[in-house]
């Protein structure tokens, strides 16, 4: 089956995790991912200027890793990315910003892609909140 | 066939982006001319009520937002009647009151859901 | 048609749950997880009848011991839940 998954938490919520670990159950379990898309302060769990303590867990990056790793379609609104100051080295640019967080696998794009993800997929299943 | 979206807004209008970026959620879908429901429920109905002055708090208007539902084919807009008449709004702006019942079967109607 | 509830906000302090009970179908179920999972300890749950699951690292997490009227599910199961309805409503 196709999963499309929004999250609309930052990386320190418990429902960031929780969304990673359900992503990674579909996967092993034989299903496909056909995109992820980041809304809301969601944007936060692809920022990559997190910096966790070493004894704790590091979800922006285990985000980026499994994006990168399976090769998905991992997608940050745009719009919620820039009110909230996530910006890649394009958008930082464009607005004269001095620092960019937001790099690969992670692509930059509108709600387009949110719709686009709930027309293909079989389910869309979202995560936020605590 | 396209698939259908219904969007549970159940934030009021002040409490941050998150009632604005719900609408916009709607809207972009709307403007693909994908099939979308809007329902408010619990805070999200006050974003119906009446004469609301964002200017008093340096906000832009959410009810011009409201308004262009309808321009971007957004036609099937719902409001909770329980959470109108406990929060004693009487005369929502532009939404069908819709009973716990039929929300019920609303939800059924549609092919995917966000509440937020 | 049935929907699979997510709820990971705690009953006691947030009205997520109530307003989920209400217009909770039938055929519907609910997930219970994060502080969610402290609708384990409400009664309005049980009294509804609806098919109540937990995510088991939240009720472990947590202390929480399982009634006879809720189930545990893993992330595989997680994944079969959100399967096995038609749709999944995340109360976000």
């Amino acid at each position: 089956m196709k999963f499309a998954i929004a999250l609309f938490s930052a990386a320190h919520a418990p429902s960031s995790r929780r969304a990673l670990l359900f992503a990674q159950a579909a996967l092993a379990g034989g299903h496909e991912i056909v995109r992820l898309f980041f809304y809301q302060d969601g944007v936060y769990s692809a920022a990559n200027n997190i910096v966790t303590p070493q004894d704790e867990q590091d979800i922006a990056r285990q985000w980026r890793e499994f994006v990168s790793t399976h090769q998905l379609d991992g997608v940050v609104c745009i719009a919620a990315a820039l009110r909230r100051g996530v910006l890649n080295s394009e958008e930082a640019t464009r607005y004269q910003r001095s620092a960019v967080n937001l790099d690969a696998p992670w692509a930059l794009s509108g709600l387009g892609q949110l719709h686009d993800a709930t027309q293909t997929a079989d389910r869309l299943i979202c995560f936020g909140g605590p | 066939m396209s698939k259908s979206l219904l969007v549970i807004s159940r934030q009021a209008p002040w409490s941050g982006p998150s009632a604005r970026e719900a609408l916009d959620i709607v809207l972009a879908g709307g403007a693909f001319d994908l099939p979308i429901g809007l329902l408010f429920m619990d805070d999200g109905v006050f974003q119906l009520a009446p004469h609301q002055d964002a200017k008093a708090v340096q906000q832009k208007d959410l009810g011009a937002n409201l308004q262009a539902l309808g321009l971007f084919g957004i036609d099937d807009v719902f409001a909770c009647h329980h959470s109108l008449t406990a929060r004693g709004l009487t005369h929502p702006v532009n939404a069908q009151p819709l009973s716990s019942e039929d929300i019920s079967k609303l939800i059924d109607r549609y092919d995917q859901v966000i509440t937020l | 048609m049935s929907t699979l509830h997510v709820v990971s906000h705690s009953p006691f302090t947030d009205s997520r749950l109530d307003s989920c009970l209400r217009i909770c179908g039938s055929e519907d179920a609910i997930l219970l997880c994060g502080d969610g999972a402290y609708g384990l300890r409400h009664p309005a749950l049980q009294l509804k009848g609806v098919k109540v699951f937990v995510l088991a690292e939240d009720s472990q997490a947590r202390n929480l011991p399982l009634p006879d009227w809720a189930d545990s599910v893993d992330y595989p199961g997680f994944v079969q839940l959100s399967l096995d309805h038609d749709k999944v409503n995340t109360w976000l």
